[in-house]
C-alpha cells in the first residue's frame, strides 16, 4: 500500500480515537445503552431459567444491534456541524480510506466494547460457557459489518436534524443478514451442529463490507454534502 | 445503414430524447394511454381466462386462482426495485434528471406491489398452510423488502432540496440492491416452507398450458400498468420540478386557457 494511503487511515483513526477518549461520557454510552436493553428482556418474560438460556444469545444479538445503532447518529454528525467533514471532502486525501479509518476507530469504542461485555451478560442470561465462546466470535466478526453498513445510513442523512429514525428505518433492513448468520450460529451449537460455515459467512460478509462500504460512504457523504 | 447500428442509433436518440424532462412529457402524451389500454386488456383477458376457463387445481380447488394476482405482485415487487436501482444508478452516474423521477415515482408503486403480494399471500396461505402468517424465506424476504421501499421513500421526503434528495435517495438504491440478494440467501438458509418455483423450474413450467396462459397474460398485464402508473406519476412530477420554466408555464396557460 502506498505510504500516503496508509498515512490517511491511520491519521483519521488516530483522530477519532483522541476525540472520543477525550470526551468518555459518549463513549460509554452506547455500552449502558446495550446492558440496559439486554436486561429489559427478563423482566418481560416469566421468571423461567431455561428461557433465559434458549434465548439469551439472540437477546444479545438485537442489544449489540440497537446499540450499534444508537452510536450511528453521532459518527458524522459533530463533524458536519463544525465544518471538520466539508474540510475532509476538499482535502487531497482518499476519501475512501479516511472514512474507513473514522469507522474503524468508531467500531473499537462501540462493537469492540460490546464484544467484550457480552461474556458478562451471558453470565446474567445462564448461557453456558461453551457458547459463551460463539458468541464472543460471532459480535467480534459481525459488529465491524454493523458499524460498516451504518455509516452509510450514517453518512446520508449527517445533513438532516433528526436524522436519527431515518437511519433506524433505512439501515435496520440491512442489518438482517448478519443477525440470522450470527444467532444463527448458537442454536446451531445448541443443536450440536457445525458453526464454522456460519462464521465463514460472518467473515465473507465482513470482508465484503470492509472493501465496497468505505465507496459507498464516501459517495453518501459528497452526495449529500453541498 | 446496416439495422443494427440503426437500432442503435435509434435507442440512443431516444435515451437521449427521454433525458430531458420536457420531451419526456411530450413522448408520455403519447404513450401513456398506449401503455393503459396494453395494460386493461391484458388484465380483463388474463383475469377473465383465469378466473372463468381455467381448471381447478386438484389439490386447492378453486382458492389457487389467487395466484392470478398473488404471483404477478410478487414479480413486480422485485421487477420494480431493480428498475429503481438501475434509473439510480443511471441517475448517478450519467447525471440524468429524469433517472431519479423514474425511480422515486416507482417506489410507491413497487411498494404498493409488495404490499399486495403480501396480503394476497396471506390470504391464500390461511386455507392452505392454515396460518395467515409464517417465518418462511420467501415471505420474510418480501417483507423486507415493503421496508426497503419504505427506506427509499422516506429518505427522499426527508430532505428539503430535491437534488440532494435524488442522490440520498438513489445511493440507498444501489446499496439495497447489492443487499437484496444476500437477504434473500441468508433468509432462505433460514427457514424455508414456501412451495418451490413452478413458472421457472428446472424442464419447463409445471402448470398444464390453460392454467399458465392466464398468469402469463395477468404478469403483462401488471408490467403494463406499471408503467402506465409510473407515466402518469412522473409526469406529474415533472411538472412540478420544472413548475419554473417557460415551458411548464406555457402547457398550464394554454390548458387554462382552452378550459374557460
Amino acid at each position: 500500500m502506498n505510504a500516503l494511503l496508509l498515512n490517511t487511515l491511520t491519521l483519521y483513526f488516530r483522530r477519532e480515537w483522541q476525540l472520543m477518549f477525550r470526551n468518555t461520557g459518549t463513549l460509554v454510552q452506547p455500552l449502558v445503552f446495550f446492558v440496559i436493553i439486554a436486561l429489559l428482556f427478563p423482566f418481560s418474560l416469566p421468571v423461567d431459567l431455561d428461557l433465559l438460556e434458549k434465548i439469551g444469545g439472540g437477546v444479545i444479538w438485537v442489544s449489540a444491534v440497537l446499540a450499534t445503532l444508537l452510536s450511528l447518529e453521532r459518527m458524522f454528525h459533530g463533524d458536519y456541524l463544525d465544518g471538520t467533514l466539508e474540510q475532509l471532502l476538499i482535502h487531497h486525501r482518499y476519501l475512501p480510506l479516511a472514512v474507513l479509518g473514522k469507522v474503524i476507530a468508531h467500531w473499537s469504542a462501540t462493537g469492540l466494547l460490546l464484544s467484550l461485555m457480552s461474556p458478562f451478560l451471558c453470565l446474567a442470561f445462564n448461557v453456558p460457557v461453551e457458547q459463551i465462546w460463539v458468541l464472543f466470535i460471532g459480535l467480534m466478526l459481525g459488529t465491524p459489518s454493523l458499524t460498516l453498513l451504518g455509516a452509510i445510513g450514517a453518512a446520508l442523512t449527517v445533513t438532516l436534524h433528526r436524522g436519527g429514525v431515518l437511519i433506524a428505518i433505512i439501515i435496520l433492513p440491512l442489518y438482517i443478514p448478519v443477525l440470522i448468520f450470527g444467532a444463527g450460529m448458537l442454536s446451531q451449537q445448541v443443536q450440536g451442529l457445525e458453526i464454522l460455515s456460519q462464521i465463514y459467512t460472518l467473515a465473507a460478509i465482513l470482508v465484503l463490507a470492509l472493501t465496497l462500504a468505505p465507496f459507498a460512504i464516501a459517495a453518501a457523504l459528497k452526495a449529500t454534502i453541498n | 445503414m446496416n439495422p443494427v447500428s440503426a437500432t442503435w442509433n435509434f435507442l440512443y436518440k431516444t435515451y437521449h430524447r427521454l433525458a430531458s424532462p420536457r420531451e419526456f412529457y411530450t413522448i408520455a402524451q403519447y404513450t401513456t394511454p398506449v401503455f393503459g389500454v396494453l395494460a386493461f386488456v391484458l388484465l380483463l383477458c388474463g383475469a377473465y381466462l383465469g378466473l372463468f376457463k381455467a381448471p381447478a387445481d386438484y389439490q386447492q380447488g378453486d382458492s389457487f386462482r389467487i395466484i392470478y394476482v398473488h404471483v404477478p405482485a410478487a414479480w413486480l415487487s422485485l421487477m420494480v426495485y431493480v428498475t429503481i436501482a438501475t434509473a439510480a444508478a443511471i441517475g448517478l452516474i450519467w447525471r440524468m434528471k429524469m433517472a431519479f423521477v423514474v425511480a422515486i415515482c416507482s417506489a410507491p408503486l413497487g411498494a404498493t406491489f409488495t404490499a399486495l403480494a403480501l396480503i394476497t399471500g396471506s390470504i391464500w396461505g390461511k386455507p392452505i398452510w392454515g396460518t395467515w402468517w409464517t417465518w418462511d424465506a420467501r415471505l420474510t424476504s418480501e417483507l423486507i423488502l415493503l421496508f426497503l421501499y419504505f427506506g427509499v421513500i422516506a429518505t427522499y421526503y426527508a430532505f428539503e432540496e430535491r437534488k440532494t434528495a435524488e442522490k440520498a435517495m438513489a445511493m440507498l438504491a444501489v446499496v439495497g440492491v447489492v443487499i437484496v440478494p444476500i437477504i434473500h440467501y441468508s433468509v432462505e438458509w433460514w427457514s424455508s416452507l414456501h412451495q418451490g418455483a413452478t413458472v421457472f423450474a428446472e424442464g419447463g413450467p409445471r402448470m398444464p398450458a390453460d392454467m399458465l396462459t392466464p398468469l402469463i397474460l395477468m404478469i403483462f398485464g401488471f408490467m403494463f400498468f406499471y408503467g402506465y402508473a409510473l407515466f402518469i406519476a412522473a409526469q406529474n412530477m415533472v411538472l412540478n420540478n420544472e413548475r419554473k420554466s417557460k415551458w411548464v408555464r406555457e402547457l398550464v396557460t394554454v390548458n387554462i386557457n382552452t378550459t374557460h
